[in-house]
């Protein structure tokens, strides 16, 4: 199969796949199923392939548009591998997890949609392509969004989309800028030419990635997005399309314009601190279980930020991995809160109390992923909090210590939200509901667990790709 | 050896995954797994202490590697390491062996069982390893487990808050831990505990960073052992089973912080953090001590008591005296597990009365658990020939001769004041007429296999131990020693305590209604309140922590969110929604127009691309 098949064909079958099946609704779910295991062996294939002294691999130029001078690169990098990987794992653990959803044919069918643009964005060096890819993940996402999601799902799903939308203007400009500095829509052939890149384009980028990590004030449109998707929907947002935003943002700016990125590394620094610290805040005074979730989320990738604007080896690092982990930490607790707003019909944590009694595992897997998003040893939380915490204060000094603060609210959230929900007397309206699992689910949230802790124990395999994706930064 | 070393490291896990499975299948055999594992660990201890060389374990791996740092996981285990292990996971298999029968009923027997051989390997891990971040591994590991055991009840609200508690309050110093290691992995280049403390006998560390980081290790100490003032978890965690008490307060959890401190002892000396850790210390052992005078419930006595008498081991490292801190820290493991445990018996007797005030008279139905309830109150005490005599007179010795004033008077009054609160204790339990009416009546009868027996093995510890106090103390510290010498100190404290015994037991047995009169004065009730409440310093935290905290910042932070920047946002949209509306000529609104619309713009984009790129 040819690289570039990957990205369209998605697009093109998902219809037909839809077509085929609406009559046999069951059927849907194992197609994609099949489909997302062949993509993650690829991208596995693909990580075997990547040249050791981690340049890129190339998988060859498509779509050669002689007239329009761009055409469709597409090459891959171990950072791209990682995020590729990830994608597809991710989506493999969303197919379990939305086993018994509604509309079986068209949800399937948009998820295999979704597969091709995403894996378009993490593969080209093509900046125009990438930004084509961008925009088509949404969407999918939008229909998933507006068709499966609660009660005021269109509001979100329109917020959502001219948040992101908005500000993807604001990278296309910059990308526009930069193809008329050198003359290349290319990615490598733009670093090549080592241009002083004007401070515009650079907050113009900035800008553009920053809404969709989300950093502070940025945000507002992931609470929303997120509570009324469905939970697998969550995930995917939680675990992919902000995941689009770190990448973007070490693509774009750290290995674009190290330079310029040096020089405003104390705002994204700031950018990046402010985010998790008032998201934390947020997380801690919200009732909403799966609002707190979200909050949550936006703090992490707060430090993801901040992690990035070392902009050291090791920082770069630390922030691949607590990307990995952060999707891999955030997406049971996504399922369990919305699962458990299935089962009782409420987001409030305060009404809820006394899960544990009813549902052991849920409340179990739900106490793990919340210490490993509070950063309990043991678990990737811990891991990746320590690597960012080491690196920071390598490139900022002793003062930036003041991070691992942010263990201590999440640790208020968390334990707070296990308090209320989880534990205590058991509440009326837990008392009658129904909290029965399908296997699929227990399956899933089981490799969740299994995955957090392992790779908290043994992060290593993690971190050889993140070294590898970052040697080019080996002497800072 | 290393077959041993491995077996500590593993082995608790394993064992806490099976006991969980195995229960799961057959209620006993989740007790069996625990029993046979714990059995094991001490064993496994017991092979390392026998088969010691001159020189300690020694083992070095790089954890991870990531950009231009590696960060290492190492093993280490000397003296000090086997010492902790032997109380660890001696008094953890004792604790275990007992709650066959204290938790014989409940239902939920294999996550019990499971939790707590996770919390045993969590304190293996800390004192096996080598460096900072395998001991906040550890540490970490702990204040998980203490909270899932505190919070085991977790369906009564009481349980789940003491649970929660617990572990803000542990977390809240478990950061600066954190911190710490990431101060000393850039600044001193290591957070390898034995080099940490080489170099700090070479003096080739920078002395604000020394004392910061200390104080910061110091604070995750405060922590995890119940100084002031993070200590007010120490007396709710009495909300999770007695055995669970048991073996926080004598097996594992709070000894960390004293021996993370003895650990790099040298670390401290070298700064002037010792001088702080004495002054807290000996604030927070007079807290405890009074505190536990006017307690009502056996447990919060015996909490408020372990506060205090982990303040004074960290008085004892504090003014200098490894030797002194570490064996009251030995010591008070010892008769602190006798202590609970046999409290557990009282609260098993008495059909789970935890009242003090309502018990009474227990000497009759249970001689057994009396004498050894006794010679643990003797010990705590520090009567000679037991085993606390020895221990506490070292400490307070060594705060006389080196210690400030500061230290000196409240470490005094701290260890005079125990033989107060224990015998008051002890003759509301045993001696008198039956308060309550369930107590009076039939009574649990303790086995002698399950409950009297580590009962026995354990009040017989805290007697025998005495014998070598000085054979523990060269082992840990080697045989240069200097021992603490104030001459007249010994017999002074003996009246003191003799004067206080007497005091105490003419009120409790002969003079209650004296005792009533005394406590409804007004100023006397004041006291007691403050006392009671443990100083306000709970309701402070709480205070801060839901005014200020949630209150103000937090609320703050969703004012800001709603009405600034949501607000702008939400103006933006209802503009969009404008532009939106006057070119929408007629539509129904649902969401397949907006899709469509979607859609649409999207195309819009991409030819508007090809235009401006055509067009350069």
């Amino acid at each position: 199969m040819v690289a570039v098949d990957i990205i369209f064909a998605p697009i093109v079958f998902s219809a037909l796949v839809y077509f085929l099946t609406r009559g046999a609704q069951h059927l849907t779910k194992y197609i994609a199923l099949g489909w997302f295991v062949v993509l993650f062996i690829i991208a596995l294939n693909w990580y075997h392939q990547l040249p050791v002294d981690g340049g890129f691999l190339f998988l060859g130029n498509f779509l050669s548009v002689p007239q329009f001078g761009f055409e469709l690169t597409l090459q891959i990098d171990a950072l791209s591998v990682a995020m590729l990987l990830l994608t597809a794992a991710l989506l493999i653990l969303v197919v379990l997890t939305s086993w018994n959803e509604k509309k079986q044919a068209a949800y399937f069918s948009l998820l295999i949609m979704f597969s091709g643009p995403i894996f378009g964005v993490f593969m080209t060096t093509n900046v125009l392509w990438f930004f084509m890819f961008w925009e088509l993940t949404l969407v999918p996402m939008l229909f998933l969004v507006g068709i499966w999601g609660a009660e005021e799902r269109i509001y979100a799903a329109i917020k959502f989309f001219i948040y992101t939308h908005v500000f993807a203007m604001f990278m296309f400009v910059g990308f526009y800028l930069l193809y008329k500095q050198t003359g290349y829509w290319d990615l490598t052939l733009i670093k090549e030419t080592a241009l002083a890149t004007p401070a515009l384009i650079w907050w113009l980028m900035f800008l553009g990635f920053a809404a969709k990590l989300p950093v502070f004030p940025f945000h507002t449109w992931l609470p929303d997005a997120h509570v009324q998707a469905p939970s697998s929907i969550s995930v995917l947002l939680a675990g992919v399309l902000l995941k689009m935003g770190a990448y973007g943002l070490i693509r774009f700016t750290v290995e674009l314009m190290p330079i310029t990125t040096l020089e405003f590394a104390k705002y994204m620094l700031i950018f990046g601190l402010i985010t998790t610290f008032f998201a934390g805040m947020l997380a801690i005074y919200e009732k909403h279980i799966k609002k707190m979730v979200a909050y949550s989320s936006i703090s992490h990738m707060g430090l993801v930020v901040v992690a990035i604007s070392t902009m050291t080896y090791d920082g770069l690092s630390a922030a691949l991995f607590e990307m990995i982990g952060h999707a891999l930490v955030i997406s049971p607790l996504f399922l369990i809160a919305g699962w458990l707003h299935h089962k009782t019909h409420t987001w409030y944590m305060d009404e809820m109390g006394g899960i544990m009694k009813k549902a052991p595992y849920a409340a179990a897997i739900f106490i793990l992923a919340g210490m490993a998003a509070l950063g309990l040893p043991g678990t990737m939380g811990f891991v990746g909090e320590l690597t960012i915490i080491v690196s920071a204060v390598k490139a900022y000094g002793w003062w930036i210590a003041i991070i691992a603060l942010a263990g201590m609210i999440s640790a208020g959230y968390i334990i707070w939200a296990v308090r209320r929900a989880i534990h205590g007397p058991m509440s009326p309206i837990v008392e009658k509901a129904d909290f029965s699992m399908s296997f699929a689910e227990r399956l899933a949230l089981a490799i969740y667990a299994v995955l957090i802790v392992y790779f908290g124990i043994n992060p290593q395999p993690i971190f050889d790709l993140a070294n590898q994706a970052f040697s080019f930064l080996g002497g800072m | 050896m290393n077959n041993a070393v491995m077996t500590l490291l593993i082995a608790p896990y394993v064992g806490a995954v099976l006991a969980y499975i195995l229960g799961k299948a057959k209620r006993e055999l989740a007790f069996w797994v625990a029993e046979v594992v714990g059995f094991v660990l001490f064993l496994a201890s017991a092979v390392l202490f026998l088969k010691y060389s001159d020189t300690p374990i020694d083992i070095t791996y790089t954890w991870i590697h990531f950009g231009n740092l590696e960060l290492p996981f190492g093993i280490y285990i000397d003296h000090l390491s086997i010492v902790m292990l032997l109380v660890a996971t001696g008094l953890g298999f004792l604790d275990i062996h007992f709650a066959h029968d204290y938790m014989g009923e409940d239902p939920d027997q294999p996550r019990y069982y499971a939790k707590v051989l996770f919390f045993i390997g969590g304190m293996i891990l800390l004192v096996i390893t080598k460096d900072l971040i395998g001991a906040f591994v550890g540490w970490e590991f702990m204040g998980l487990a203490s909270y899932l055991l505190i919070s085991f009840w977790y369906f009564k609200k009481s349980a789940a808050d003491a649970g929660m508690q617990a572990f803000l309050y542990t977390r809240f110093g478990d950061i600066f831990i954190l911190a710490a290691i990431a101060l000393l992995f850039f600044y001193a280049g290591t957070v390898d505990l034995v080099k940490l403390n080489e170099m700090a006998n070479a003096g080739e560390l920078d002395k604000t960073l020394a004392l910061v980081a200390a104080l910061f290790i110091f604070m995750g100490a405060i922590g995890k052992s119940g100084q002031f003032p993070l200590y007010p978890w120490l007396m709710n965690a009495m909300e999770g089973p007695t055995t669970v008490s048991a073996l926080i307060h004598g097996a594992t959890m709070v000894n960390s912080g004293i021996y993370i401190v003895a650990r790099l002892f040298d670390f401290f000396s070298y700064t002037d953090a010792l001088y702080i850790v004495a002054n807290v210390a000996a604030l927070s052992a007079f807290i405890g001590a009074t505190s536990a005078l006017v307690q009502k419930e056996i447990k919060k006595i015996l909490a408020y008591s372990t506060m205090s008498h982990l303040s004074i081991a960290f008085v004892g490292l504090g003014v200098g005296s490894l030797a002194a801190g570490m064996l009251h820290l030995v010591n008070h493991a010892i008769f602190k597990a006798l202590l609970f445990l046999s409290a557990g018996a009282v609260i098993y007797i008495a059909h789970h009365q935890k009242d003090a005030w309502k018990l009474g008279g227990l000497i009759k139905t249970a001689p057994f658990v009396a004498l050894f309830m006794a010679m643990g109150s003797l010990s705590l005490a520090g009567v000679p020939p037991f085993s606390g005599y020895f221990s506490k007179e070292m400490v307070v010795a060594a705060a006389w001769e080196w210690g400030n004033g500061f230290t000196k008077t409240f470490v005094t009054i701290a260890a005079l004041l125990s033989i107060a609160y224990i015998t008051r204790l002890w003759i509301l339990i045993f001696l008198g007429e039956p308060r309550h009416e369930e107590v009076g009546g039939s009574v649990h009868k303790p086995s002698n296999i399950w409950m009297r027996l580590p009962l026995g093995i354990l009040a017989f510890l805290t007697l025998f131990i005495s014998i070598w106090q000085m054979d523990i103390v060269h082992y840990i510290v080697g045989e240069e020693f200097i021992e603490p010498h104030v001459a007249g100190l010994g017999a002074f404290m003996l009246t003191c305590m003799l004067i206080i015994f007497l005091i105490v037991v003419g009120l409790y047995v002969k003079g209650l209604n004296l005792l009533y009169k005394i406590a409804s004065h007004h100023f006397v009730q004041t006291i007691h309140q403050i006392l009671y409440n443990g100083y306000y310093v709970e309701a402070m935290i709480t205070w801060i922590s839901k005014n200020i905290i949630v209150g103000a910042v937090a609320k703050a932070a969703r004012w800001f969110d709603t009405y600034v920047i949501d607000y702008i946002v939400n103006k933006t949209l209802d503009f969009t929604y404008m532009v939106y509306k006057v070119f929408r000529a007629g539509h129904s609104g649902k969401i397949g127009t907006y899709m469509g619309q979607f859609v649409l713009g999207v195309a819009i984009i991409v030819i508007a691309i090809l235009i401006i790129v055509k067009g350069l």
